[in-house]
């Protein structure tokens, strides 16, 4: 597959997109309910029986993707370093080699180990010990892939600047992007329900999301500025190199996700404060809901770019 | 309008499919000096990359001017340096030929000479 003039591993950056949103999906849905959902629950005097189990859901599912797909990447990216098939690099030994003695397989480890505490944790959900090492565990497990890539391999003081800035990238890209599952589930839930708890609810759920999303907006310019200015290095790296290109699409996506992310916060979250029956307020839920799921759209389409980008050669190592 | 968004997207997708090659230049420097003359063969040649590697994959090889490898085999990887020891090959054109993963999975390869002698 050729993308921006360099020659890219196609079911490589697919399985790179998959591992990356089902990773995100996995810490973004457990971000939501400790920061969200549970918060607007008590202040809503509601049960949580509902929103938890479709929360714990999603993470479930996440975490399934996250492991099947990690799995499928090591096995590509063994075949990739070792210059075998992935038959080959299965029988040969490679992959042994890969997990033993490479920092990719290291990282591998170490966020398999932690999906294990995850799924334990899922799976004895009920103890509030239990919630914060499954959000801490969600969380290292995202912020972990900055070990595998670009930023795992700068030398030096700015390699921990690095590292220190994508681990926060991706954090806050899963607390956004994964939030918005959960987020779309809780508004489609309360289909039926039209009383003044479930609008509270409601309003007051959307108001700590577009927080939680200020906050993440804020971290991924931080973030992202960093990284750009280590790896691109130049606006001629910017605009002379397909690994310029793909970031300049990626930053266009998150433009046009920021203004709806804008419009939810500022039009559309003040209009779910009016009376539960108003046709202005079902309007305005609607067109809520419908911008939530082009965000998620908008939200793929980033980690498709983000499979592709992680394959390219930063252009401060070619100009 | 669907026509025109579909008409808009042309252009997107032939940017996406088209392209030339790129170079990629990972080799920072090495020692002795791509291209340079040194007075006497080197006990060993190290070389500098812009990003850390993983010596598991990382190899290089160096050849005299009878064609003759040199180098002793398995280099020694420290962060983003690499080195490997040479026997004596005598005067002329020794060849470097490397090949590298980096950390974040990269493999790349490429080889330069030095003059030994006079």
């Amino acid at each position: 597959m050729n993308c921006f003039g360099a020659e890219i591993d196609g079911p490589m950056a697919v399985i790179r997109a998959i591992h990356f949103a089902a990773t995100a999906m996995t810490a973004g849905a457990l971000i939501f309910r400790a920061a969200v959902a549970e918060p607007a629950l008590r202040a809503a005097k509601q049960p949580a029986t509902a929103i938890d189990v479709q929360i714990r859901r999603v993470a479930w599912i996440g975490l399934a993707v996250t492991l099947v797909s990690g799995a499928l990447w090591l096995m590509l990216q063994s075949a990739s370093m070792s210059g075998e098939t992935c038959r080959e690099a299965l029988t040969s030994g490679a992959i042994i080699t890969v997990l033993n003695e490479t920092q990719f397989g290291l990282v591998s480890e170490i966020r398999l180990a932690l999906s294990v505490v995850l799924a334990i944790c899922l799976a004895h959900d009920r103890a509030a010990w239990s919630r914060w090492l499954s959000l801490g565990a969600g969380l290292c497990l995202v912020a972990g892939l900055a070990w595998s890539g670009h930023a795992g391999s700068t030398t030096g003081d700015l390699g921990t600047l690095h590292l220190t800035a994508d681990a926060l990238h991706l954090c806050a890209a899963a607390a956004w992007v994964g939030g918005l599952v959960p987020l779309a589930l809780l508004l489609a839930s309360g289909r039926s329900d039209r009383g003044a708890a479930r609008a509270q609810l409601e309003h007051d759920a959307v108001r700590r999301f577009s927080l939680l999303g200020i906050a993440s907006v804020a971290t991924l310019i931080a973030s992202g500025g960093i990284n750009a200015w280590i790896l691109v290095g130049s606006f001629r790296g910017l605009i002379m190199t397909g690994y310029g290109w793909l970031l300049l699409s990626k930053l266009c996506v998150f433009v046009v996700m920021v203004a709806f992310a804008t419009v939810n916060r500022f039009h559309l979250t003040p209009q779910l404060a009016l009376a539960p029956q108003s046709a202005a307020r079902g309007t305005s839920f609607e067109q809520l809901k419908r911008n939530t799921i082009i965000e998620i759209v908008l939200g793929v389409a980033i980690y498709g770019i983000v499979g592709v980008l992680g394959m390219q050669h930063p252009p401060v190592h070619l100009m | 309008m669907r026509h025109t968004s579909r008409i808009a997207l042309v252009p997107l997708l032939l940017w996406l499919v088209a392209g030339q090659a790129q170079a990629h230049a990972m080799l920072d420097h090495a020692e002795p000096r791509v291209g340079n003359k040194v007075a006497s063969p080197p006990r060993e040649v190290t070389l500098w990359f812009t990003q850390k590697l993983e010596s598991a994959f990382s190899t290089v090889t160096v050849t005299n001017a009878a064609g003759e490898r040199v180098d002793s085999g398995k280099p020694r990887v420290s962060g983003n340096r690499m080195s490997v020891s040479l026997r004596p090959g005598g005067s002329g054109t020794y060849h470097v030929t490397w090949r590298v993963l980096s950390v974040d999975t990269h493999t790349t390869d490429g080889s330069f000479t030095f003059q030994v002698g006079q």
